[in-house]
């Protein structure tokens, strides 16, 4: 077995440090000196300001459910889930108290509750064409 | 500032649904039921907007030249479900400017069934993730509303029976028929809280109206609606979580779109709200409109659940919304959509809506709002 992974972000600049240990990676941000506004990966350009004094932070992987919803038709386009479609959650959660991130949800969607906490999911959704394996997120129950 | 007055002298659609016709014969129809409604020639026409989304390149070149080969300035404008607000901006601006006496707005869209094609809004790990379901966003909104106002299912289901029920009388809906509450909150889940009933489907439809300057209407001896304001914006940062946005913002409070240019459009028509006497506004979902009662300012922040509890928004209340049947019953066209607000309006005001109509109105206000926070809201008055 190969010791060194080949892995790559879902979307450049995503994922802050290296993807080896997937139990040790955060999501990126992106600080702004100007406005004090946090954008999600690494950015070229504040969301709000537009000023490029940016600084890369690790977001934090714990958070809340802000707001959710369960999606119940299997999403139109190349959608990655399960073959089989199963209904699934989708969030905003609330992280560090500065951004609100969009996400799939793991818990039963019984059990989904604004206000729960979460952590972050970081995991293998496939393997490209030049054999990467390619990392998603979601967010989990606490213990999950 | 002193700006010379516009105004619709005619109107005209092409059903709302889905047809065995070619975008070029849809947007056509329109057109040339508006030049007919004015009661104006086509080679009197001076220059033509037309607002659409899904259709290719020069769409309004090859929707127009049915009515006959032209040289005037043809263009197409996109600004997603603001397209229509948009395009009717600068037919105004075109007269405003005295460019021009007589502009032709119209919106033609032809648009697949079911989602509409995620590719193009969404980036691709987006898609691959699932969140590429433009009715996600909405029912996001929904719940977080539920949660912190107390919005029921039941008040959100009554959109939808109100609008359904207003789709009845009116032949340019695609579903002309009423559905019990019963119906409508035992109908699938699309995304919770949002149901089949609750929604709106992408179709094809066109409509278009004839703007005049005031020298114009003059000339004519033609009965004009007066455009009092056309307002389009795209929403602040972080104030409207809406496809394909990523994120929101934790610490930012801003006005959302449909506040923001519903205070340009009081503004510049120099009226509150209070003097508006009906709407017709974006229903994409049922529970998006009672979140624009509340920012347009028919009731306060959270009240908006009540305000179609207590019949308010129904034809005969204070403050009716959708007469027209709105999108949950019309479908949405997309680049046509406002300018269908529009004939509705123009109908309202001329007092020819029959079974629909709302007793006396004099002043009347559209509204649409859709991906990227565009937001377009328009304000006539007899």
């Amino acid at each position: 077995m190969s010791t060194e992974t080949n892995r790559i972000a879902i979307k450049d600049g995503l994922f802050a440090g290296p993807l080896d240990d997937l139990a040790d990676v955060h999501l990126c941000g992106s600080k702004c000196a100007a406005c004090g506004e946090t954008g999600l990966g690494s950015l070229d350009a504040c969301p709000n300001c537009g000023s490029a004094d940016l600084s890369p932070v690790a977001l934090g992987n714990r958070g809340t459910l802000y707001t959710y919803t369960i999606v119940r038709h299997r999403p139109p386009g190349n959608y990655r889930g399960p073959a089989e479609f199963k209904p699934f959650g989708l969030g905003l959660v609330e992280v560090d108290g500065v951004l609100r991130i969009m996400a799939p949800l793991l818990p039963t969607i019984d059990d989904l509750r604004i206000g729960m906490p979460l952590r972050l999911h970081p995991y293998v959704l496939r393997t490209d064409e030049n054999g990467a394996e390619v990392i998603a997120f979601a967010y989990g129950a606490m213990g999950e | 500032m002193n700006v010379s007055n516009v105004y619709i002298i005619g109107s005209g659609y092409h059903s709302f649904g889905r047809f065995d016709k070619s975008y070029q014969q849809i947007g056509s129809e329109a057109a040339a039921a508006a030049l007919s409604d004015a009661g104006v020639e086509w080679r009197d026409i001076q220059a033509a907007y037309m607002a659409r989304m899904y259709l290719p390149a020069t769409s309004g070149a090859r929707i127009l030249r049915c009515l006959g080969a032209t040289d005037i300035s043809v263009i197409d404008i996109e600004a997603a479900c603001a397209s229509g607000g948009a395009a009717l901006l600068q037919g105004m601006m075109a007269i405003r400017a005295g460019d021009a006496d007589l502009v032709l707005v119209a919106g033609t869209e032809k648009m697949p069934r079911g989602f509409m094609d995620p590719s193009m809004i969404y980036s691709p790990w987006q898609i691959e993730l699932g969140m590429s379901m433009n009715p996600a966003y909405w029912s996001m909104r929904a719940m977080r509303h539920m949660h912190e106002y107390g919005t029921t299912h039941e008040q959100i289901a009554m959109v939808a029976h109100k609008n359904h029920l207003n789709s009845v009388h009116n032949p340019m809906a695609m579903y002309q028929k009423e559905f019990s509450m019963e119906q409508i909150l035992n109908s699938p889940l699309v995304c919770d809280p949002i149901r089949l009933l609750e929604i709106c489907a992408p179709n094809d439809g066109a409509a278009a109206v004839i703007l005049a300057s005031e020298r114009k209407v003059r000339e004519l001896g033609a009965k004009g609606i007066r455009v009092a304001a056309v307002a389009h914006t795209i929403s602040r940062y972080s104030s409207d979580f809406r496809c394909p946005a990523e994120t929101m913002s934790a610490t930012m409070d801003n006005l959302g779109p449909s506040e923001v240019t519903a205070a340009r459009a009081y503004e510049a028509a120099g009226i509150g709200v209070d003097e508006i006497d009906c709407f017709e506004v974006q229903d994409t979902d049922a529970f998006c409109e009672i979140e624009i009662y509340e920012e347009l300012g028919l009731c306060g922040v959270g009240e908006g659940g009540r305000l179609v509890q207590d019949g308010q928004t129904r034809i005969g209340g204070a403050t009716p919304v959708n007469m027209s049947g709105g999108l949950i019953s019309k479908g949405e066209p997309v680049g046509a959509s406002h300018l269908g607000q529009i004939v509705e309006l123009v109908a309202q005001l001329r007092g020819t809506c029959g079974p629909r109509q709302v007793e006396g109105a004099k002043t009347a206000l559209g509204h649409v709002l859709g991906a990227g926070g565009n937001c377009a809201i328009t304000i006539l008055q007899k």
